[in-house]
């Protein structure tokens, strides 16, 4: 099972590399623009995200050595250590402005829920994948993975990360939705689903609740926490058709926007950049996305199509999501951008989501062992 | 797992093409996303684009004001009069202050002040934000600056802020002329257009600060910083100089003024001097002059109160706001008509015998055993009350009133000073519409003699004799010379305005200005202390009675309360035989206008003359009244 098959080496998918290494570098352009004059992080900032980097490469080439298929055999072991990693975070993790979402491993902190996302696509690719009897899912069939998903983000939720818990919830939509149910199943879902959204309101803390309110009408509140969404717009706005310039964003360079290395990293491109330079960066990254499609499309296997769904479907869905948020499309909840925002654990979680589409891709050709 | 695998091999083409079709679908969802996204971000950048930069630029984009210098005031020699000079307060920004209570404990003593204070000034900006300065001591002299500056490091946070300020010169000389400065009320504020003004800033409260600030203030320069979110400055974008204010050249010579305001040391009233063929204002002093080194930052309550109080009325800017009955300096106005109605020639004798009947009451002279058989020149040589009671009833209040209104009496003189009064002249109609009364021929009498309703200003007073002296033609009396900018160019300069001719024949004139050089210049004159050794000056006094009550009747006049006593007159011009400059001159409750008023007058002309000497010399014979009428 670990002979690596030097055939495996032809079949490298070098656009998605090339992709990636292209979202990569201007992913680091944009982070020293955004730090080199924040005094709370600095230029330890870049260099760190630089190192994750390269750590994530070298997660890639570990990940493409091994078959994605021995995911199957791992998934419940490594869905019991995302949840163990998750409940740590609650009995010892650090609080970080009112959430306890990092474990502290002393050269790194942790936030298990960027790993628990990947580990609910690769539980759920697994169960869809083994009790496909391809006449459709039925609702008792589907109460295992419901469950699966439930728990990580129940405990996601009550960190309180809200918007990481809903991508646990999308991923789930997105790939229960590409397997085959029944109109039935479907049907109950949707009405469930719709059904808890007054329960899910009363649920929401008020800063989250107040966060909603202010997305619909942001000039509510100039100062406060519409400041978040006035700010981020004023930025892309300003960028216009050719921005202005590298490293001569106003409102990213003298601290008008706030978290700008994180959730807001695409604002700073978009206002240095400008319409054009946002074009070209939307074309590079979306394109690495539908390429990741395609890598669905082409996948050997079943568990491979449904493994590459469920990584485009993470990867997409948090970028639509942050762009959204950043333009005022959609309310402020703290989803970053993949592969951009400023974050070891998002990044080396990211980097391992492309180590597997690479792995699939490279063994689409190959028959099993 | 070996099932698993098993199946890998036999996926169902049917579900594999429905999987295939289902990532086509999800490929035409999130292109359909992402042309959201895309036609955001063109909504945003390209369409709103413009509003958000601008939006952008205010943010980040702050404008500092930089002050500008304001305008000198120079006399007319160029003397500077008002300049600028930076005052230094001391201010403290708490943000730089690690231990607030060290700092302040050794600012206290540096101060001379008790911390307490301090406290109370830092209790007042609570709400400024941290790293604002707050205001702690205004206006530290040389050794406390020197003071601050050497323990600078024991004080962190302190500073000392330069702020312009006005350095007058000559103290309180011209005081009423020269006005003041303060901060801009929100009524001022909300007067100016353009944007000009703003809060915190200096403008003139009163005087020439006031009335010519548009040219003094110059333009405040513009520093376009950048800051950050925190509003530190981070860089300077570009700048705009500020064009300092226009320098002020009076006409007033420094010299006359405080010849004047010596004279008059101790007493209150009011000293006009004017060139007569001008209009130019060579001195104008009113007194008790204003304390302002007491203004500085607003006048405090109990200092407003003080001159509120006083007798003396520091408060009100006697040339223009002060009326006086003029006493009888207004039988140049008397003396004018009647020549000219003709109800009297020079040679017209009236007989004086101290006093005169009218109807059932005694009208008296001033002096009480009559002047005799007297014409015109003796009448204003001597100031004979009973002939121009008996002029003035030959032609009654109109006709005066015609006469006097033509020499600029009862109108404002249009000088660039706040709240010009314009005085009384009565007439029948007037009189009716005031009080409901038809016209009492007695009160003819009074106002023949420049008593009962008269009421003139000093400067009209001053105008009056000008004409008089060039031979009738008002001019507007001014006080500025030149406008100048900050390179020395003339903004404006001084034209003479006319602003009407007095009705009256040169010979008439004539016929009054010999009256006039008798009065100073003959033995029985009343005006002999304007007297001087090389140049005849010409003049009329006046006593304007104020109230003379039952009881002070046989008081003698030392006796008689400040406030009962008289206002003494005097107003002349000189040389008499080419006049140039005219002198008016009142005492408030001064008492006769030949002893209180001339002398104050002398003084101005003999300074004047001091520095004009006439050309050629002077006549041999200068006591002769040289145009005596046949």
């Amino acid at each position: 099972m670990f002979r690596f098959d030097r055939r495996l080496l032809q079949n490298v998918d070098w656009v998605l590399v090339g992709g990636v290494l292209l979202v990569t570098v201007m992913a680091l352009l944009n982070l020293y623009s955004s730090t080199r004059l924040n005094d709370t992080v600095g230029l330890s900032a870049f260099f760190k995200q630089l190192y994750f980097n390269l750590m994530g490469f070298g997660l890639i080439l570990l990940i493409v050595m091994v078959d994605y298929k021995a995911l199957i055999a791992m998934s419940y072991p490594l869905y019991i250590l995302g949840l163990l990693m998750l409940v740590a975070a609650m009995a010892f993790g650090q609080t970080v402005a009112g959430s306890q979402r990092w474990i502290d491993l002393g050269f790194f902190r942790l936030q298990p829920s960027e790993p628990a996302k990947l580990i609910t696509i690769i539980v759920l690719a697994s169960y869809y994948y083994r009790k496909d009897t391809g006449k459709g899912f039925t609702l008792g069939e589907l109460f295992t993975p419901i469950v699966l998903t439930l728990i990580p983000f129940a405990l996601i939720l009550k960190q309180p990360d809200l918007g990481t818990a809903l991508i646990i919830l999308v991923i789930f939509a997105s790939m229960t939705l590409f397997v085959k149910l029944r109109w039935s199943t479907f049907a109950v879902l949707t009405g469930t689903a719709l059904g808890a959204l007054p329960v899910a309101w009363k649920m929401l803390k008020p800063y989250q609740r107040q966060r909603i309110a202010i997305f619909l009408n942001p000039e509510s509140d100039p100062l406060g926490s519409g400041y978040h969404i006035t700010q981020s717009k004023i930025a892309v706005g300003s960028g216009l058709k050719f921005g202005k310039g590298y490293l001569h964003g106003t409102q990213g360079q003298l601290d008008f926007l706030p978290e700008r290395h994180t959730d807001f990293a695409f604002s700073v491109w978009a206002e240095e950049w400008g319409f054009f330079g946002s074009l070209i960066f939307m074309a590079c990254y979306f394109f690495v996305l539908l390429w990741g499609l395609n890598i669905a499309v082409t996948a050997r296997d079943k568990f491979g199509m449904l493994l590459a769904f469920g990584i485009v479907a993470l990867l997409f869905w948090q970028a639509f999501i942050n762009m959204a948020m950043i333009m005022g499309l959609l309310p402020v909840v703290g989803v970053p951008l993949p592969l951009f925002s400023y974050g070891g654990s998002s990044l080396l979680t990211n980097l391992a989501c492309i180590g597997l589409l690479l792995n699939i891709r490279m063994r689409r050709f190959m028959v099993a062992a | 797992m070996a099932r698993g695998l098993g199946r890998i091999n036999k996926m169902d083409p049917d579900e594999l093409k429905m999987l295939k079709t289902r990532i086509d679908v999800a490929t035409a969802i999130m292109v359909a996303l992402i042309a959201i996204l895309v036609v955001r971000l063109w909504h945003l950048q390209i369409r709103k684009g413009t509003e958000y930069a601008q939006q952008s630029e205010n943010n980040r984009t702050r404008i500092q004001y930089i002050a500008a210098p304001r305008g000198n005031v120079l006399d007319r020699n160029g003397e500077i009069i008002i300049a600028n000079r930076p005052l230094f307060n001391v201010v403290w920004i708490r943000e730089d202050s690690p231990s607030p209570d060290e700092v302040l404990k050794q600012l206290a003593k540096i101060l001379r002040l008790d911390i307490s204070v301090l406290l109370d000034r830092i209790r007042a900006g609570a709400d400024h934000p941290r790293y604002l300065p707050t205001r702690l001591k205004e206006n530290i002299d040389w050794e406390t600056l020197i003071a601050i500056e050497n323990n600078a490091y024991r004080l962190p946070g302190v500073q000392v802020e330069v702020v312009p300020s006005r350095d007058y010169r000559y103290g309180e000389m011209a005081s009423h002329l020269m006005g003041y400065l303060g901060e801009i009320n929100q009524q001022e504020l909300d007067a100016s257009k353009g944007g000009v003004y703003m809060p915190g800033d200096l403008i003139g409260k009163g005087g020439i600060e006031k009335q010519f600030d548009r040219y003094l203030r110059g333009e405040k320069g513009q520093s376009f910083v950048e800051v950050d979110v925190r509003g530190f400055v981070q860089k300077r974008l570009k700048s705009l100089e500020a064009v300092p204010g226009n320098d002020l050249q009076l006409s007033v010579d420094i010299n006359l003024q405080k010849a004047a305001e010596e004279a008059m040391t101790d007493k209150a009233g009011a000293v006009v001097a004017m060139e007569v063929n001008t209009g130019r204002v060579l001195a104008i002093s009113s007194l008790p002059a204003l304390p302002l080194h007491e203004f500085s930052g607003g006048i405090p309550g109990e200092v407003w109160q003080r001159l509120l109080n006083d007798v003396k009325t520091p408060l009100i800017n006697k040339p223009v706001q002060g009326q006086y009955p003029p006493g009888s300096t207004y039988k140049i106005v008397t003396a004018l008509a009647g020549l000219s109605e003709k109800v009297i020639t020079p040679d017209t004798t009236f007989f004086c015998s101290g006093s005169i009947n009218f109807g059932n009451r005694t009208y008296g002279c001033w002096k009480k055993g009559g002047h005799g058989s007297i014409s015109l020149h003796r009448a204003l040589t001597e100031s004979c009350d009973v002939y121009f009671y008996q002029v003035g009833q030959k032609l009654g209040p109109d006709a005066l009133a015609h006469y006097a209104t033509s020499l600029g009496l009862g109108l404002k003189t249009g000088i660039a000073m706040e709240h010009e009064k314009a005085g009384i002249i009565p007439t029948k109609a007037w009189k009716l519409n005031r009080f409901r009364e038809p016209w009492q021929d007695g009160e003819t009498f009074s106002i023949a003699i420049g008593q009962g309703f008269d009421l003139v200003t000093p400067l009209q007073l001053c105008r009056l004799t000008a004409a008089l002296a060039n031979g009738g033609t008002l001019y507007r009396p001014q006080f500025i010379a030149a406008v100048k900018d900050s390179t020395g160019a003339f903004v404006s300069q001084f034209k003479p305005i006319i602003d009407g001719t007095s009705l009256g024949s040169p010979k008439t004139m004539a016929l009054i200005r010999d009256g006039l050089a008798g009065a100073v210049n003959e033995p029985h004159g009343t005006a002999s202390a304007a007297k001087m050794q090389d140049i005849i000056v010409a003049g009329k006094t006046g006593t304007a009675q104020v109230v003379r009550m039952a009881q002070y009747k046989a008081t003698s006049p030392s006796k008689v309360p400040y406030l009962y006593q008289d206002h003494a007159w005097f107003t002349c011009f000189a040389p008499f035989d080419k006049p140039q400059i005219a002198v008016t001159v009142l005492v408030e409750h001064g008492g006769h206008g030949g002893s209180a008023a001339a002398p104050v007058a002398k003084a101005v002309l003999t300074k004047y003359f001091e520095m004009h000497p006439p050309t050629p010399p002077p006549q041999a014979e200068p006591t002769a009244a040289p145009l005596a009428t046949p």
